[in-house]
């Protein structure tokens, strides 16, 4: 809703506007941060026995050195149900793997990494996902009826909150796009969220055509995940716009049980996701 | 009350012993139009008698039976003398004449550097009136008030394209803002970028930063009191003017035998007008439009009644995507009657309503929220003697607000109909204040308000576990919801909680000579109703929510002490002026609320305290074919939130951060210079510290995007807005033989094209995958015309 806001807005401010131009700021340098990406995500339908997790640090905001991985860790995975614990393989590239993970909807999991002498832990229960019910592509929708969209259509389940994080990339794309969804306008109802690019030099973007293939990943979050993605999401698209919520800095759900002043970024998430990719004709 | 009783007896009993005095009253008008003059002094030359004249142009003076020469003046008018023989109570009808041939011309000043003013111990006053905002330059020819007094000391407001403004460090909802009494909850269209008040429709407007009288209530920073014109009463007039972005027109003349008279007045914008000459552009629809409405009319001498209305509306509607509007409307039926020559009196009953509606229709979705109130009041002016003036009344105004209706706008929709719980509230006042010479140089004014506020029942309220609708999560260190354990009904005629607060006001001056004087004051205040906003710009879909079971009302105290000093025949004036103000329960919001569609707001929000500081210095040139002014503020605005019962330290861990409302210095300079009888220039040069912000100190990579990670809250600011605006008038030589008078307003806004950062914005670029800062500027360099004129 606030996004909605946020595009009229942003709509009326271009009328108005007379220029954009990207300029050098001075910026403080914050604190280093180890940075933990522990994505569990298990594909429906796949054992989701194999499971990356990522450190890295966090470095000066303009610097351009993005190599910050960390290696030496320790990384363990607890599930609290079955108090089995999975302890994965530093790669010594910034990843840790397991192969032998066993995702079980509704356990709940601990993470823990031990790294320089300090344990962090965070911990989070498997959601499950709705499957998507059809992927369809239109010009006439979207927010330009010139353009090409794609449409995905699922199914909210009526008798349960529910969270979801809806991910986009087309191929041969740098970046990929995220969107959070509740349903707290929507429950129980098909839930129809579309992408459609936009024809813009400034940001790398050209509209859908015939042949493009993109990849659609979509997530079943928890509550607390979902409200860290939506404010991460809304600060990488608007940080500082004056109608965006004031920026802050966003904590995860990990945290460092040793000095927690040196909480880290990042999140521990374990979900269930239905893929699918879609070629435009 | 039982105390007001007693100090309301003992005045009565004051007057009684003040025999063989006798009293003056009367209307005071403008001879062109009939208009009556608010604020214009009337005194006995010679004696320390005399007075300010009220909203609908009454006074009242008592002397002892003598010979005076009664003098009225008033700024941009030519003063008039009248040599009296006071033998018996007199009724008195005045009228003065304009000085100025410009057309309406409203001039922003400061109180009115007369004797008056001097010794009257009302200060943090800036008044608009009688001559001039259309000469001084504005952003594409729309003369803007809101936009004008944020030229003077204290005033400022959150950049270009931003709605309202804030006073002294207060955020924009802390204003009362009143249009013919009647309360705007939003004051600007196109989100910000002009304001509601149509300047052919406005008589006057006084803006109170502090020492706000016990009349007026229910805002903690300040209250911004504008009125409508009654209408011309001697002749049918025309008044318009065709700019760039609206054009005006103003119809007034008398009515009912010339026993009253009536105004209509209009503006709208064009640009869908233009639009729908544009292939691409002619389903959509951008514009703004105002009316304004008065007519009164005259019962006999000791009774007068008006109506008065005003009605604006945005529209902003991209048709494949989304439709867009909002706006005020309001009401107010007035009742004057004059009990005697000492008592004066103002019944009112008052609607206003503020509204919008939001369609979606890539989501097909339908939403409506609004807010409205009937206010009724009732206010006395009582004349006790030369040395003292009282003021009470009573007020009651009901509120009623929807915060937010949600409707699918197609069977197929996927949204399910929302409505989030209707609230109602009834906030009451009662006040007294009085007026008092205590000497030849000490004056005093002094008075009390009480007000009352109770949130109605008529819905169901949330309890939450151990009353903590936010809980501190001490292990993550962030504020989340506090758990439900249930619901309460509260009944139509319950009240789920009442307020009530003594609000003492207090002021004085004393006058060093007759050319200067020293004044205190001292004000308290409370407000009932918040806007809720977590965003540094407040918008125009904003909500307001009432004070009840987790929110608790704002309450003020403001210390200001000033010096004012008119020199050199009064060519010049000085005002200088330091305040020092706290706000409690000033409610924040926790990291990453969510606002919007929110029943329980209490989850998300924890209550603070705000404080300001500063320092205000005006310089005015007030006479000679120069005029103008310099305005310095030296100012602090903070705010801190701690956990309180939520636990934990608080936002921005319970340390002091600025407001986004905080300029340290603010330098506005404005000049006007008459050249000739065709040509006046007029310049605006303003330079303010830039709003602070939170920038990013560090980045992380997550999900394969560069993400920020924030210091402190508004540790940063934006780079210093400077700009300089520069308009000329040129007013044809008017044709004796006809009616018809036009001008010319050239301007230029910004005129050397500073690119002013509306605001900056962090983000990673989608080529390099570089982070890099996108700078928002609003007005480049503006050139803009328009055209002014009355028949």
């Amino acid at each position: 809703m606030k996004t909605y806001i946020n595009i009229i807005i942003f709509l009326f401010t271009l009328i108005f506007v007379s220029c954009e131009d990207v300029i050098d700021v001075k910026v403080s340098e914050g604190k280093e941060r180890l940075v933990i990406e522990a994505s569990l995500d298990w594909e429906k339908g796949t054992s989701g026995n194999e499971q990356t997790i990522k450190l890295s640090k966090s470095s000066p905001y303009f610097d351009n050195n993005t190599n910050n991985n960390v290696t030496g860790a320790s990384v363990t995975v607890t599930d609290n149900d079955t108090s089995t614990t999975y302890i994965f393989n530093d790669e010594n590239d910034g990843t840790y793997t397991i192969s032998n993970f066993i995702p079980v909807i509704d356990h709940s999991y601990t993470l823990e990494v031990i790294y320089d002498g300090e344990t962090y832990t965070g911990k989070e229960t498997m959601m499950s996902v709705t499957d998507i019910n059809r992927i369809t592509q239109s010009v006439e929708g979207g927010f330009d009826d010139e353009l090409l969209e794609v449409n995905v259509y699922y199914s909210d389940p009526a008798d349960e909150d529910n969270f979801y994080l809806m991910r986009y990339m087309e191929e041969g794309d740098l970046f990929p796009v995220l969107e959070d969804m509740s349903d707290e306008f929507v429950n129980g109802n098909e839930i129809h969220d579309f992408w459609e690019k936009e024809d813009d030099e400034d940001i790398n973007e050209k509209p859908f055509e015939a042949g493009d293939n993109i990849a659609i990943s979509l997530y079943g979050i928890s509550q607390r995940y979902y409200n860290y993605m939506r404010l991460l999401i809304e600060q990488y698209d608007s940080g500082g716009d004056p109608f965006s919520s004031n920026a802050a800095q966003i904590k995860g759900n990990c945290i460092n049980t040793t000095n927690e002043a040196h909480y880290p970024f990042g999140y521990f998430r374990v979900t269930q996701v239905v893929k699918a990719t879609y070629t435009f004709q | 009350m039982k105390y007001i009783l007693i100090v309301l007896s003992l005045f009565f009993s004051l007057h009684a012993v003040s025999q063989e005095s006798f009293s003056i009253r009367g209307t005071l008008k403008d001879k062109q139009n009939g208009e009556t003059l608010f604020g214009a002094s009337v005194y006995l030359r010679g004696t320390t008698n005399g007075v300010v004249t009220n909203e609908y142009g009454f006074f009242s003076l008592t002397a002892a039976k003598g010979t005076y020469t009664l003098v009225v003046s008033y700024v941009g008018y030519e003063e008039i003398t009248q040599d009296i023989t006071l033998d018996s109570d007199k009724v008195l009808d005045l009228e003065i004449e304009e000085l100025s041939t410009q057309l309406d011309a409203v001039v922003v000043t400061a109180e009115e550097p007369e004797r008056i003013s001097i010794k009257k111990p009302q200060m943090s006053v800036s008044k608009l009136n009688g001559s001039t905002i259309k000469q001084m330059p504005a952003v594409l020819g729309e003369i803007d008030v809101i936009k004008s007094i944020q030229m003077l000391p204290g005033v400022t407001n959150n950049g270009e394209g931003s709605a309202g403004f804030n006073v002294r460090g207060g955020a924009a909802d802390q204003n009362l803002v009143l249009l013919d009494e009647a309360i705007i909850y939003n004051t600007s269209h196109f989100f910000g970028f002009f304001s509601v008040f149509n300047t052919d429709a406005i008589k006057d407007i006084k803006l109170y930063k502090g020492d706000i009288p016990a009349k007026f209530g229910g805002r903690v920073s300040s209250v911004l009191d504008v009125r409508q014109k009654d209408g011309n009463s001697k002749n049918l007039s025309l008044t318009g003017g065709i700019g760039l972005i609206s054009s005006r027109l103003a119809a007034e003349g008398p009515m009912f035998k010339d026993k009253g008279s009536f105004l209509i007045a209009g503006r709208t914008s064009y640009a869908h007008l233009i639009m729908k000459g544009i292939e691409d552009l002619k389903e959509d629809k951008i514009s703004f439009y105002d009316l304004n409405l008065k007519t009164n009319y005259e019962i006999n001498k000791n009774n007068r009644v008006y109506l008065s209305g005003y009605f604006g509306r945005d529209v902003f509607d991209l048709s494949k995507i989304i439709k867009n509007n909002y706006g005020n409307a309001s009401g107010n039926l007035r009742w004057n009657h004059v009990f005697n020559d000492r008592l004066f009196s103002n019944l009112s009953f008052i609607y206003s309503k503020y509204d919008y509606q939001i369609i979606l229709n890539f989501i097909e979705l339908d939403w409506i929220a609004d807010i409205k109130n009937y206010n009724l009041k009732y206010d006395f002016g009582y004349y006790v003697n030369d040395k003292l003036k009282l003021d009470f009344g009573v007020s009651g105004i009901s509120y009623n607000l929807n915060p937010g209706e949600v409707k699918p706008t197609s069977p197929t929709s996927p949204i399910n109909y929302l409505k989030l719980d209707q609230k109602r509230a009834f906030e009451g006042g009662i006040y007294l204040s009085a007026e008092q010479s205590l000497t030849d140089k000490l004056s005093l004014q002094y008075g009390l308000r009480y007000s009352t506020f109770s949130r109605l029942g008529g819905q169901s309220m949330v309890n939450y576990q151990n009353n903590q609708p936010v809980v501190y999560n001490n292990e993550l260190g962030i504020y989340e919801e506090g758990e439900s354990i249930g619901e309460t009904y509260y009944k139509k005629s319950e009240a789920i909680k009442t307020f009530d607060n003594f609000e003492p006001r207090f002021g004085l001056s004393y006058q060093l000579n007759t050319s200067s004087s020293i004044k205190a004051s001292y004000t308290r205040a409370s407000q009932y109703l918040h806007l809720l906003s977590n965003t540094s710009s407040v918008t125009p879909l904003d909500v307001w929510t009432p004070s009840g079971q987790y929110i608790k009302p704002q309450l003020s105290n403001q210390y200001a002490v000033g010096y004012f000093k008119n020199f050199k025949n009064s060519v010049y004036s000085l005002e200088v002026e330091t305040y020092y103000k706290t706000i409690d329960n000033r409610i924040d919001y926790v990291d990453g609320s969510d606002l919007i569609g929110n029943n329980t707001i209490e989850t998300e929000i924890l209550n603070g305290e705000a404080r300001a500081y500063g320092l205000e210095i005006l310089l005015r040139k007030n006479k000679g074919n120069f005029t103008g002014w310099l305005a310095y503020t030296l100012s602090k605005s903070e705010q801190r939130t701690l956990g309180g019962s939520a636990g934990g330290p608080g936002i921005n861990n319970g340390n002091w951060y600025n407001t986004p409302y905080d300029r340290t210095h603010d330098i506005s300079i404005t000049g006007i210079y008459k050249l000739s009888d065709k040509w006046s220039f007029s310049s605006n040069l303003v330079f303010q510290t830039g709003r602070p912000v939170t920038f990013p100190n560090t980045q992380y990579e997550y999900e394969g995007l560069s993400i920020a990670g924030y210091s402190n809250r508004n540790e940063d600011r934006l780079p210093a807005y400077h700009r300089l605006d520069l308009s000329a008038t040129y007013t044809p030589k008017a044709n004796v033989d006809r009616k018809w008078r036009g001008e010319w307003v050239f301007g230029i806004y910004n005129a050397y094209n500073r690119r002013n950062a509306a605001s900056l914005t962090f983000g990673q670029n989608k080529v390099t995958g570089q982070n890099e800062a996108t700078r928002l500027s609003i007005f480049g360099i503006i050139p803009s015309i328009t055209y002014n004129f009355k028949f």
